[in-house]
Parts: C-alpha cells; structure tokens; sequence
C-alpha cells in the first residue's frame, strides 16, 4: 500500500488548465521532494491533496482510502504557504486552538513536545504577529507535527530558516518516516537542502510529472566528472575536446570533463601539451543540476554516463 | 511483510465537540464578541435615557416655520416592542425598528467577522485539512453566531429594564403578562436562528472578505427584518415561539446544507 496514489488528476482554473492528467506515487515511510518551477502546479496538487481545493477529473487516494474519508484526513498534518494562524493570539493559544481542532488528549502536553522539537518552547508566549518569518514558519512545522499525522503535506517548509532550523528539519523528518509507514511529501527550491532528506522525487512540469525516481535513481543518473582549472584555459578546453567527448566549461570557471576518466589522467596528458593545472577535483552532478537540465530539455544524457 | 496504518475512526459527535470547542473558545476570548454585547447592553440604556431627556423639545424649522415636538418614551417594555395601544419608542414607526430587533441586523458584523478571520488567518486551511466534512463547520459557526445573538437579545433587554429604570419610565404592561414577554424574547432567540444561518451562508460564500459578507448579511436581513416585529410581538404566546423555533430550524438546516456546498465546491485557500 503506498501513502499517496495519485491517478490522472487534473484541476482547471477557467480555461487555465493548472494540472493535467497527474500521477503520482508516494510510498510509504518516504520523503517525497516534490519539485517543479513556479506555477508548475505543485502547490496545487498538494491543496487537491489535503482537499483544500476541489479536483476536476482524476482520484487521489491516501493509504488505500479516497483523500475525503473522514479517518484519513484526520491523520494530516500540513503547512502550506502560511501557517493558520491568527495574528493577535499568542504561539501557544494558537497551538492549543489546533490541538482543540484535533480533539488531542493531554494536548498541553503534545503542544510543549512538538514546540520543543522545533526549538520554539521560549517563544510560546510570544503573539504570532510579533514572529520572524523563520519563527513563523517552525510554528507552522510545529503546528503540522501535532496530532501525530502519518502523512505531512509541507509547502515550502525550508524557506526562512536558518541554518539550526534547517538541521532540526532534516532530524525531524528523519525521525517521522522511521517506523516506514508515515510519510512525508515536501515541495522546495532549495534542493541541496531537498537533497539531504529525500528518499524519493517528482519531478512535475506544465501540471504534469516528467519524471518519478527514488534517491538511488537520482544518485546513478547523477555520474562523476572531472572539475579543473589551469592557467590557459581556452587552450586548455580544445586540447581536452580533442581528447575527450563530453567537455565544457561551466559557470563556476572549471572545465569539467564528463567521461570517464580520473584526474591523474587528465593532468598527465595535459602536462605533457605544455598546460599547467592549478586545480582539479572530482564531483558529482547534484539533484539542482539534474534539475536544471532536465527544465532545459534533458540535453545531457546523464543515464549514459 | 506488507505495512498498514490503522486509522482510528471518529465518531460525529465527537469531531462536532471538539469543533465547537475551539469556536466557542475563540469566541469568548475575541475582542469583537465582548464589544457587541457591551454595545447591546450600553445602546437601549442610552437610547432610552437620551431620548427621555428630549422628550418635549421643540424644533423648529427655519424655513417653513413647522414645529416638530419630540415624542419621548413612556414605557420600558417600547424598547422590546410595540405595546397595545401602538406606543411605539419615539412615537415614530421607525422608532419602532429602533428596539431589541436592532440587534438581529447587529450580529451580522459578528459572524461576517468571525468567518472571515478563518479565511484571511489561514486557519480555515488548517481546520479543513483534518476535517473532510464540511458540516461541522456549518454547524459549529451557526451554533456560535446563534449563541453571541441570543446574547445579544438578553444584554439589550437587560440594557432595556436599565435604560427604564434609570429614565423613571413605567414598567406597566398594559394588560399582557410576564409570561407573554418571556414568550416574546424567547421567540426572538430562536428567531435569530433563522438570520445567522442567512448570515452564516453569505459569509461562508464571502469567505475573507468581511466588507462583502457584512454589506450582503445587512442586505440579505433587511428582507426579513420587517417581519420580525410581526412574528414576535410584545404579546407572544407559545404558538409564536413554535413558529420561530421550527422557522430557525428549517433555514438553518436548508441555508446549512447550501453552505456545505458552497465550502465542498470552492476553494478553501
């Protein structure tokens, strides 16, 4: 049984066609790092998701069950674009009026441990409105955190924390899908970060998925290359292109070789055409550039490497 | 080994207590809900002190010449509403309107603000996420604005006996009994069942924007608000509070069940 089982569904806005014929599979005990550009149709998925907007065609369905069933939703936890809050009442009012909203036994308790896992215990009396963005987005984490959901829904959840906050995230995330049964979709420009928790992708583009793969699909697609610099790099280019097939320059002032080789070989055969090499190191195509490319038109083909 | 997740299934009445725990918790400890009912219980006690005060001016008007003399009142009981006899307050059939019936126009502001703040805080994206039926929120928001209503009913009619007391007006009922006027408030409170579950389906179809729900509710009320004085008179009897009661009942459940479909078919962010 998967957590999220998504067939052909498809929201119009007017004529504006915002998602068109989605599938989507999120296993359970996964973090699904939901990408796409903006407007692509990600946010929208995620509210047809919690049913926060009606679908047009298509079904969805969270562990087994159609995404209306009372049972399931419960079970939810979500921030999307903005905790709910309401500005005037204190973090902890807040927190307590969800825990009321969730029917939570104990939910003092519960509010202390989900504040205290976002590092937010000290500012419990503080009013919402006199937050930091950062503070505002971990009361919201916090907030989805409550009532032990087994499914997270988190829109953007990374943007405004810091460095702590990003860590505390990475450690909670882990901590939630370790049982292998709840699950957590989370949608994110920052994808070095994305790319930390992940253990699985969707890749979504015009409203539709382009490409679905699990963290060690990602990592296979994503070979080694060779990065260097040296003191004459425009002669330093055409010697390895006429050497090398996959060769270029990139925006970080490397050249990087893409076929399979080590750096040894590369420097022995450029220092015997007269270059010097100042640098040179391997690396690996990260889940950012995959993406890139990919939003390109896939010209690289990094299966083939 | 295939994995499961067991979901514990909740029952209504339960999903329903801790929903309108959360309202009725919101709404006592909302600014807006204690300013209202400090309105209604100030606005009858100086209406019926001012207007005692004035009772016997003259004014004149400069170019005609015409004198016009202020009618105060002489009855507490003018402040709920027109005594055998046809007293009005201020002796003028708008002054009529200008009683207790004010408030069922009043608690408008109350739920058309109450629901937008779900929408605009976010909350409403937060409460519909974990609550597939729509409802409960139906239910829970009439529950909460019929409540701070029926408030309000009782704040202006406390204000009334007040206001009466402090002007030195009579608390004569002219032939109609106590019982008729706890027939009349009691009448009026299930009457404003029938104007929040109107308010409740135009602020829900408003959603955030409190300005087009309270411009809506006060025209969508006025159709009704002229009735009100007819359907509860000073001297109700059991049949009027069973005609209100089955009257709240009815809209409630019909205006209710559009508004579920309004929040099932729109978006809620």
């Amino acid at each position: 049984m998967n957590a999220v089982e998504i067939k052909n569904l498809s929201k119009n806005f007017g004529a504006k066609q915002a998602v068109c014929g989605l599938n989507m599979t999120v296993p359970m005990g996964a973090v699904y790092g939901f990408i796409g550009e903006n407007g692509s149709g990600k946010s929208t998925t995620e509210k047809m998701i919690c049913g926060l907007i009606p679908k047009s065609g298509g079904s969805i369905k969270l562990y087994g069950k159609d995404h209306t069933d009372a049972d399931v939703r419960a079970k939810l936890g979500v921030l999307i674009e903005s905790p709910g809050c309401f500005p005037g009442l204190t973090v902890w009012d807040n927190m307590m009026l969800q825990a009321a909203n969730l029917s939570i036994p104990n939910a003092e308790k519960e509010v202390i441990h989900v504040l205290k896992t976002v590092r937010m215990e000290g500012a419990a009396g503080n009013r919402y409105k006199n937050c930091s963005l950062g503070m505002k987005q971990r009361v919201g984490i916090a907030m989805a955190l409550l009532g032990d959901p087994v499914l997270l829904v988190l829109d953007e959840p990374l943007n405004g924390l810091d460095a702590d906050g990003m860590r505390i995230m990475r450690e909670v995330f882990a901590d939630i899908v370790k049982d292998g049964t709840r699950s957590i979709i989370v949608s994110s420009h920052l994808l070095g970060e994305l790319q930390k928790v992940a253990t699985h992708y969707g890749i979504i583009r015009h409203g539709k998925m382009i490409v679905e793969m699990t963290a060690d699909e990602l990592d296979a697609s994503c070979r080694t290359y060779v990065a260097l610099q040296s003191e004459e790099m425009g002669r330093t280019k055409s010697l390895l292109s006429c050497r090398y097939s996959r060769v270029e320059a990139d925006e970080a002032g490397y050249i990087r070789v893409y076929d399979l080789t080590t750096p040894e070989e590369i420097v022995s055969y450029l220092y015997g055409n007269g270059v010097c090499v100042t640098e040179i190191r391997t690396d690996r195509i990260g889940l950012e550039e995959y993406y890139i490319d990919l939003m390109n038109g896939g010209k690289r083909e990094w299966k083939d490497r | 080994m295939e994995r499961s997740v067991k979901f514990e299934p909740v029952c209504f009445a339960q999903r329903i207590k801790s929903m309108l725990t959360v309202d009725f918790k919101r709404m006592f400890r909302s600014r807006l809900f204690y300013i209202i009912l400090a309105v209604a219980l100030v606005m009858p006690i100086l209406m019926t002190v001012m207007m005692t005060m004035m009772d016997g001016s003259v004014s004149v008007d400069p170019q005609t010449g015409a004198e016009t003399v202020m009618v105060g009142p002489e009855n507490t009981w003018q402040n709920i509403g027109t005594l055998p006899g046809g007293e009005s307050m201020g002796g003028m059939d708008v002054f009529g309107m200008c009683n207790i019936n004010m408030m069922f126009m009043g608690v408008c502001v109350f739920v058309g603000l109450f629901i937008a703040d779900d929408f605009r805080s976010g909350y409403a994206k937060n409460l519909f996420t974990v609550r597939a039926k729509r409802s409960e929120y139906v239910i829970s928001k009439t529950l909460a604005g019929f409540v701070c209503g029926a408030l309000m009913l009782i704040f202006y009619f406390i204000g009334a006996v007040l206001g009466g007391a402090i002007a030195g007006l009579s608390f004569d009922l002219r032939g109609l009994t106590a019982g008729n006027l706890v027939m009349c408030i009691l009448a009026k409170i299930f009457l404003m069942l029938v104007f929040v579950s109107i308010f409740t389906l135009i602020s829900i179809a408003a959603k955030h924007k409190a300005w087009l729900s309270i411009c809506g509710s006060l025209g969508g009320g006025m159709l009704l608000f002229m009735m009100v004085g007819m359907i509860t008179p000073l001297g109700s009897t059991l049949i009027n509070v069973v005609l209100c009661l089955v009257g709240g009942a009815l809209f409630s459940i019909g205006l209710g069940a559009i508004s579920k479909v309004i929040l099932k078919k729109t978006s809620m962010v």
